[in-house]
């Protein structure tokens, strides 16, 4: 009856060390996208298993499936919008549940898009869509991927600082990010905001162009993060950190070389995963952009998973920043404690043992200083005057006006 | 909770039944003989396999073992034998709780919960054993046919390592299969 003894969870810990995962087998959830590549590359290419874990995608049709997947167990740890973790967080549309940010995936290559038919009208970028909007009396409608997600905030940020107030100048509509072409084709949105490839399929088919990248907006931009619940962090530690060290390893590897760049292209187009034409992925994935209305360049701060680690490292500025966005657009009636919200759901310590580990840097400061495509500077400090420093934004009426607001 | 209660021995199973009813069970079955016991296992689904540890010997429970690994189900055994040794070992074969004769209803569904809750977890340990054992086998064949390449190709280990993920990744595939590709073609050109 060998074969059926009950196995004994000290003879686990005899056999790996105390510092084996205590959960070798994963779960992970992700959505058909570009950036999710490193996932992608960690599960099948072995970068897993010396860390002592198998990682089994589960390719998941929607984000709120990814949220509620997550949230029942099913899923280990998922591919997350940036703000979408941030929004299980503070319950924003669903119960809170305390989350927490592994890692950082990726930044930078999402687009904005507008139908052929925007384009025949001449509206071929902000100043035209404004232009559009406030003359034309029906009201345009565009999509993204979640409420409270990452091309929610890249949509509205754009369209603000164009003169366009998101939430009242047009309608929006929520699409999985696969799905947008389909409706760009069956006229029921002008135009969408997601990740690749599935701008650069808009273009191929002819049913659209791309207005703006994300790049544009925010250059190096956080997007993507390795997400799952403090609940999953404090049980299995170990696991989270062999976790973050099989993605890091793959995240490096992609980009040790433009060959494999290429390969990891060619893989994640399959159609086991992205499912998408690897002609139509591999060149927004390597930095060459054609807007489909003529203009074609090697874009500086096109997608990328590692950059020497600065990509990863989950900085409590990128987590800020949403919670500012959601506070300018009326999501969160009050400030929350940002930098304490912040602190709690970014995993600085699990993520610099693993980097450590690896050999990858780490800065010392945990705040990061952006200079986006406005000009306006985002460094962490002041988070509650930024979220009030924009002229288009839906803060609640009655608020109080603090004296200090950050110009 | 559905019980599958085996009795194929003398024994008298009349107030064990009863108190399965008694305490809410749904008792889907009782029969004499064991010869079809695993086809109706299969068709019944039970929760809970309840049987009589005098019952023919431990075959009928080995072969309701092995014909439900698949679908794995709880196995507990009635008895009127005291020894906690006799216990102890059964337990140790996979069974995942002991009744004894004579036992109060009430009490019945707390030892049958602790045998569910007992048999889920003994179940995970072993889904994860089976994950290590793979992983270690995975790496073993990926280290081996990383050593064939770097002797064909006269290359380093970090080389030969790109080479086998580049192949894999331009070919849609998983490391693991290119490894055994290697493997295989080097095993037809010995």
């Amino acid at each position: 009856m060998n074969r059926h003894d009950t196995p004994r969870a000290d003879a686990l810990a005899w056999a790996d060390g105390s510092d084996a995962p205590e959960k070798p087998n994963l779960n992970i959830g992700y959505l058909p996208l570009t950036d999710s590549a490193s996932l992608i590359v960690a599960a099948t290419q072995g970068f897993a298993q010396p860390y002592g874990l198998t990682l089994n995608l589960r390719r998941q049709a929607s984000w709120s499936g990814v949220r509620d997947r997550l949230l029942s167990g099913e899923l280990d740890a998922v591919q997350g919008l940036y703000g979408l973790i941030y929004g299980m967080h503070l319950g924003l549309g669903t119960v809170a549940t305390p989350m927490a940010v592994l890692m950082g995936l990726n930044q930078n290559g999402q687009s904005i898009n507008l139908s052929n038919g925007m384009r025949d009208l001449g509206v071929t970028g902000g100043k035209a869509l404004a232009h559009h909007v406030h003359q034309s009396g029906a009201k345009l409608c565009l999509a993204q991927t979640f409420p409270t997600g990452t091309h929610a905030m890249w949509l509205n940020y754009w369209l603000a600082a164009h003169g366009i107030h998101p939430q009242r100048d047009v309608d929006t509509a929520v699409v999985p990010p696969s799905m947008m072409v389909e409706h760009l084709r069956a006229r029921r949105i002008d135009g969408f905001c997601a990740g690749e490839p599935w701008g650069a399929c808009a273009i191929e088919q002819g049913m659209g162009i791309t207005v703006a990248t994300s790049q544009s907006i925010w250059p190096d931009h956080p997007e993507k993060v390795l997400g799952t619940t403090r609940a999953f962090v404090e049980r299995y530690p170990n696991t989270a950190r062999a976790l973050i060290m099989a993605v890091l390893d793959a995240s490096r590897f992609i980009e040790e070389s433009e060959a494999n760049r290429r390969s990891t292209a060619q893989l994640i187009a399959s159609s086991e995963f992205v499912s998408a034409k690897a002609s139509i992925l591999t060149p927004r994935m390597l930095g060459d952009y054609d807007d489909g209305a003529g203009r074609i360049w090697q874009d500086e701060h096109a997608l990328r998973f590692h950059g020497e680690g600065t990509v990863n490292v989950p900085y409590l500025s990128d987590g800020m920043w949403f919670m500012t966005q959601f506070r300018r657009w009326g999501l969160l009636d009050s400030d929350p404690d940002y930098l304490g919200v912040a602190r709690e759901v970014q995993q600085l310590e699990l993520y610099r043992q693993a980097a450590g580990a690896l050999g990858v840097d780490v800065p010392a400061c945990a705040m990061r200083s952006s200079i986006f495509g406005d000009g306006t500077v985002w460094n962490g400090s002041d988070p509650a005057g930024y979220a009030r420093g924009f002229a288009l934004h839906s803060l609640a009426e009655t608020q109080p006006t603090p004296s200090t607001i950050a110009e | 909770m559905r019980i599958l209660l085996i009795n194929d021995t003398a024994k008298k199973v009349g107030r064990l039944r009863e108190s399965l009813i008694e305490a809410g069970f749904e008792v889907i079955d009782e029969s004499g003989l064991s010869i079809d016991l695993p086809q109706r296992v299969q068709s019944s689904k039970p929760d809970v396999i309840l049987i009589d540890s005098d019952s023919p010997g431990r075959d009928v429970l080995e072969q309701v073992v092995l014909v439900s690994r698949n679908q794995p189900r709880p196995i507990v055994m009635f008895t009127d034998d005291k020894d906690p040794e006799h216990m102890r070992r059964a337990i140790r074969s996979g069974v995942s709780a002991y009744v004894i004769e004579g036992i109060q209803s009430t009490r019945l569904k707390s030892i049958l919960d602790v045998a569910m809750a007992r048999f889920e977890s003994d179940q995970q340990l072993r889904a994860e054993l089976q994950a290590r054992e793979q992983q270690l086998e995975e790496r073993k064949r990926i280290e081996k046919a990383k050593g064939l390449l770097m002797k064909m190709r006269n290359c380093d280990e970090p080389e030969a390592h790109t080479l086998m993920r580049r192949q894999a990744m331009s070919k849609q595939q998983k490391l693991i299969q290119v490894a055994d590709q290697i493997i295989a073609m080097h095993d037809m050109l010995q």
